[in-house]
């Protein structure tokens, strides 16, 4: 078959920067990105990539195809593709250089006074265990774009060690300085893993578990803790309170086609409430009729990612009984944190379901399209956390008249940074600015209350929840609260 | 030319593998040492890849003779008993080198080490992570080479050895942008690897094309049994650009069945007692023949299948496995996996003693590029045991070699160099003749071989070892250099065909009827050297 593909061809000995040359090849039927390179190779034997074993195994092919790292060597060529080197430095071409982050990788050092692993132990390494150093991870990392962070295969070799009886003690105060709370959680390492490695999940926040049984954890995330414990909820009340404010059900204006109950969090609970009850107009006027428990309490997210985790189990009981009570079978979030804790971090009895997810499942009321370009900011905790991508884009395009994609990253509020390190979180708003400004576009919609909080501290243009902009182009005025 | 560089130490080590890495590691603690490699260190070769396992008697229920005899039978009596003794009996402690430098693999719950049953052993013996046991053990020997202070050379090719009164005291070697560099050393480790890569299907790494038989032969070293190359029974058949991608052997230890398209269990046919683990040699030719004789399915294989399994045995014991074929949409949980033979290991390579010295003084080697210790049949999982064993015997014996004065050697560096330079104005594609090396090895000196095959093979070889390769520029002249060792790796794998009149493992010659035994063959090893070639004869 006929493949056409687009190139990255860099040479930095002659070029100041690289340019994407097309191809256009034959290849046989199933071939691999990588059987592509190697006919390209046949007629340039210029073009520079690496390859060795062909089978997954040995992490020296990692290039982008359309932006997401793959494998060369397993990933299905597709027509019209486009082919770049990872976001590391350039050698040449497709090529990395690979050896300063692998260099980098934290070792175990065992010790004489250190005891075979269990079965149990082996069970957990595992896991940690499958890397290949492909460093596809350490290439879209955030918080190593703007901190000293070692990154996230660091981390994940770290928590082995960890794990590990053979080296007994622990260098979690090592980990610390490596960048241990720098992690903004946003679980891109784990979706461009080829090996599937959840490190936020299994690695820094267990690290960051144990940094807390050390005492180690930072003053602003334990001041949240001990909201939670003695408030149920991770942010203080402000003027208005989301279930103060509405009824526990709350009926649609026409035939009840679905029924959900509403996981306010505490961000749309306390802080924005305005969005939430945005939200509940987006619901009648679309014939859901969304149940609204006012026992809930905080999910927990904040205090899984940070490490303290003890009082969890009794968040996560009190939150699922709430639910189950009422016999709701389908709760539905709107915090993409939320959703991800509920999703990745529970084990429901019950079916969880992002907003957007909701509607495009459900159907939209009629819009009417708003006169405006729209840019969309994909929060981490949806993108990464929840793989939705689609949804929110093709509710987006039913509301505004021009939309304008930009690349997704995380813009630094999640994972304790913001309250922990603001420099970081700031420093990565900045970034956002920055792609905000290149689009063009008059306002950025995202869904999360933790992104739209922050970009809109470092955006020029208006950060609008996708609630606010359906409410507005269902014709009406978006919620204010005085 | 552009300058070069040059690099002393007191032992050289070329190639990081299993063996390699672990030669280092142990000459790291004699003195200095220096590690190359065609690719970062640590990602490239074959021991990476390996799956299914090692295997060493750690069990009180099993013994050392046992592993002895299984070897040595499985090779058919062609490997040298010395080495397969030294293998046998280390093999243990050097697993446990790797269990105390941090090893993962699986334990059972009296923490003691999984093993798996693989073909032709009595024992369940084959230790094992899952089906990334390779990967498991590179894995620990990096990290045991981060520690240490061996000094190393990402993506450095050795092209030839060099000779200096009739010793080695070293290599050249090239850069990716064709660079040279002089590798001066009181002793030097071959630890390069297989290369069946000279064969169009193959299970190989890229890198896997007998760089060191050539290099080694070149040199003046005797090389022994290079016909012998074992074909693995299972490689994929499809897509067309995976043909030859390893399936585990720990599909067939966990389970799986063969079958042909008509559905029948064919290896009753072909050894009944053991059936599917039986040795590699049996089940190749039998899928072989299956395919031939027309009972093979559309794309050219035999059906292997593991969905009898339960999906979670599947799932924990072949993780690999089923990630790798998920990715060719293939749920190896409910579908057959479609396989066919693919060429996977050379027995044969430079003759060594137990010391790991080949007949050239100052040159150790060990690992695959090595012959005598697998005969002429490798057993799945002793290929990395051997990694271990020989590779630790490597870097110890080469780190006690005495220092001593190296003069640099001009004559041999300005030939290397015109030979380099001779590229630049060559008109023969590189990648053409490759391909056409590993099309004629596949059609002339497969799985059957004849002596009129292995004629015309000849012929053909010798056709494109005239031609004169090109590079376009500097950075061309590894993949030159790279041919030009797969010619002469190929050369030797077919003078050696030609002079074994018998079949004998995994050497099968048509032509020829014999009336003996393996154990009784009145043939010992096929020695290959730059002088001559010649068969031993036994004494009866
Ligand atoms: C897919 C697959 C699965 C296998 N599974 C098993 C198994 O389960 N159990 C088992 O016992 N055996 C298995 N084997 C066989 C076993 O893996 C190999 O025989 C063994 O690992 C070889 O180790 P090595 O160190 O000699 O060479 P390799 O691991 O192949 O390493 C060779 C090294 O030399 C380098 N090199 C090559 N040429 C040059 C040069 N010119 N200059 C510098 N460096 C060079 C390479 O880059 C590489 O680093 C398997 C083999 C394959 C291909
Ligand atoms: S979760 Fe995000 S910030 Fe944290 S290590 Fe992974 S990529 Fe980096
Ligand atoms: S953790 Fe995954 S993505 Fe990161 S280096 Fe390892 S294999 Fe690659």
């Amino acid at each position: 078959m006929q493949i056409s593909v687009t190139i990255s061809r860099f040479n930095p000995d002659t070029d100041t920067s690289p340019r994407m040359e097309p191809w256009n090849v034959q290849v046989e039927d199933g071939a691999r990105v990588l059987n592509v390179l190697e006919r390209i190779h046949d007629m340039d034997p210029t073009l520079l990539f690496r390859s060795s074993c062909r089978a997954g195994q040995c992490g020296s092919c990692a290039v982008k195809m359309n932006g997401e790292p793959v494998l060369a060597c397993t990933e299905e060529a597709l027509d019209g593709m486009v082919i770049e080197p990872l976001d590391l430095p350039v050698i040449g071409d497709l090529m990395v250089d690979l050896v300063p982050g692998i260099n980098d990788i934290p070792r175990i050092h065992p010790s004489e006074c250190g005891t075979n692993p269990t079965q149990e132990d082996v069970l957990r390494i595992k896991p940690l265990r499958d890397c290949i150093e492909c460093l596809s991870c350490v290439s879209v990392c955030p918080a190593m774009k703007v901190t000293e962070f070692l990154g996230p295969t660091s981390m994940r070799s770290q928590m082995r060690i960890a794990l590990d009886p053979r080296e007994p003690g622990n260098r979690i105060r090592e980990a610390l300085e490596q960048g241990l709370f720098t992690c903004t959680s946003c679980n891109r390492c784990w979706r461009v893993c080829p090996k599937n490695i959840e490190t936020p999940g299994k690695a820094i926040e267990k690290l960051r578990e144990i940094a807390n049984r050390e005492g180690l954890t930072l003053p602003r995330h334990q001041e949240v803790a001990e909201l939670v414990r003695t408030t149920g909820r991770s942010v203080e009340s402000g003027k208005h309170v989301f279930l103060d404010l509405v009824d526990e059900v709350i009926e649609p204006f026409g035939d009840v086609k679905r029924e959900v109950g509403f996981f306010v969090g505490c961000m749309f609970n306390a802080r924005l409430p305005e969005r939430a009850m945005d939200m509940l107009e987006v619901m009648r006027h679309a014939g859901i009729r969304v149940i609204i428990p006012k026992d809930q309490v905080c999910c927990g997210s904040p205090l899984i990612r940070t490490g303290q985790t003890s009082i969890i189990n009794a968040l996560m009981e009190k939150n699922i009984r709430v639910f189950q009570d009422r016999g709701i079978t389908t709760v539905m979030t709107m915090c993409a944190g939320c959703g991800a804790t509920l999703k990745n971090d529970y084990e429901t009895p019950f079916e969880v379901k992002d907003v957007s997810e909701i509607l495009t499942e459900t159907g939209l009321p009629p819009l009417k399209l708003l006169q405006t370009t729209a840019t969309y900011h994909d929060p981490c905790h949806l993108m990464n956390g929840q793989q939705i991508t689609k949804q929110p884009r093709e509710i987006l395009v039913q509301a505004v008249e021009r939309f304008i994609e930009m690349p997704a990253m995380c813009c630094g509020s999640g994972g304790g940074v913001r309250s922990g390190l603001p420099d970081e979180a700031a420093a990565l708003g900045e970034m956002r600015r920055t792609a905000i400004r290149k689009t063009g576009a008059d306002v950025v919609v995202t869904i999360c209350p933790f992104c739209e909080y922050h970009i809109q501290e470092h955006s020029d243009k208006p950060v609008k929840n996708l609630m606010t902009i359906l409410v507005e182009a269902l014709g009406e005025k978006p919620t204010e609260l005085s | 030319m552009q300058d070069q560089e040059i690099i002393r130490s007191h032992v050289l080590v070329i190639g990081s593998g299993g063996a390699g890495v672990r030669a280092a590691i142990e000459a790291s603690n004699a003195g200095t040492c220096v590690l190359i490699s065609k690719t970062i260190v640590g990602k490239g070769g074959c021991t990476i890849m390996a799956e299914g396992g090692y295997n060493a008697v750690m069990s009180e229920a099993d013994t050392i003779s046992d592993h002895y005899a299984d070897t040595m039978k499985g090779g058919a009596y062609l490997n040298d008993p010395e080495l397969v003794r030294v293998l046998t009996e280390e093999a243990p402690a050097r697993m446990n080198d790797l269990i105390s430098w941090g090893g993962v693999f699986d334990i059972t719950d009296t923490c003691t080490i999984c093993q798996r049953p693989f073909g032709g052993q009595c024992f369940p013996r084959t230790c094992y992570a899952g089906d990334r046991t390779g990967h498991e053990i590179m894995a620990t020997l990096m990290e045991q080479l981060s520690n240490s202070n061996v000094r190393i050379f990402h993506e450095i090719s050795a092209f030839d050895l060099i000779v200096s009164q009739g010793r080695i005291v070293g290599a050249f070697g090239l850069d990716r942008k064709g660079k040279m560099y002089t590798f001066l050393a009181d002793a030097t480790v071959l630890a390069s690897g297989g290369g069946t890569r000279v064969y169009d299907i193959s299970t190989n790494s890229s890198g896997g094309n007998g760089d060191g038989y050539a290099m080694g032969w070149r040199a003046g070293a005797e090389l022994i049994d290079m016909e012998q190359v074992q074909f693995h029974p299972t490689g994929a058949v499809y897509p067309w650009d995976a043909r030859g991608r390893l399936v585990t052997e720990a599909v067939r230890g966990e389970g799986g069945v063969l079958k042909n398209s008509n559905g029948e269990r064919f290896m009753s046919r072909y050894d009944p007692d053991r059936m599917e683990l039986s040795t590699r040699d049996v089940v190749a030719r039998a899928c072989a023949t299956e395919i031939q004789e027309g009972r093979g399915t559309i794309h050219g294989g035999v059906w292997l299948d593991v969905s009898h399994l339960p999906a979670k045995r599947i799932e924990e014991r072949l993780p690999v496995m089923l990630e790798q074929f998920l990715k060719y949409g293939v749920d190896i949980r409910t579908q057959p996996m479609e396989v066919g033979p693919t060429a996977h290991h050379i027995m044969g390579g430079l003759r060594i003693t137990p010391f790991c010295q080949t007949t050239l003084p100052g040159l150790f080697a060990c690992g695959e590029v090595t012959g005598g210790v697998h005969g002429a049949n490798r057993l799945g999982g002793n290929a990395l045991a051997d990694t271990q064993v020989f590779g630790r015997r490597a870097g110890a014996f080469a780190g006690s070699e005495p220092a001593r004065e190296i003069q640099f050697p001009e004559d041999q560096a300005d030939s290397a160099k015109k030979m380099l330079e001779k590229f630049l104005a060559g008109d023969a594609s590189p990648g053409t003749v490759k391909r056409e090396i590993q099309r004629i090895m596949w059609d002339g000196a497969g799985i059957f071989r004849s002596k009129s095959t292995l004629e015309e093979t000849r012929a053909a070889l010798d056709a494109l070892s005239k031609k004169n390769l090109k590079a376009d520029s500097p950075s061309g002249f590894n993949e030159c250099c790279t041919v030009r060792n797969m010619i002469d790796t190929a050369r030797l794998i077919v003078t050696g065909a030609f002079l074994r009149d018998e079949s004998r493992g995994a050497h099968v010659r048509t032509d020829i009827v014999q009336d003996w035994d393996a154990q009784v063959s009145p043939f010992g090893h096929t020695i290959l050297t730059r002088t001559g070639a010649t068969i031993e004869r036994r004494k009866s």
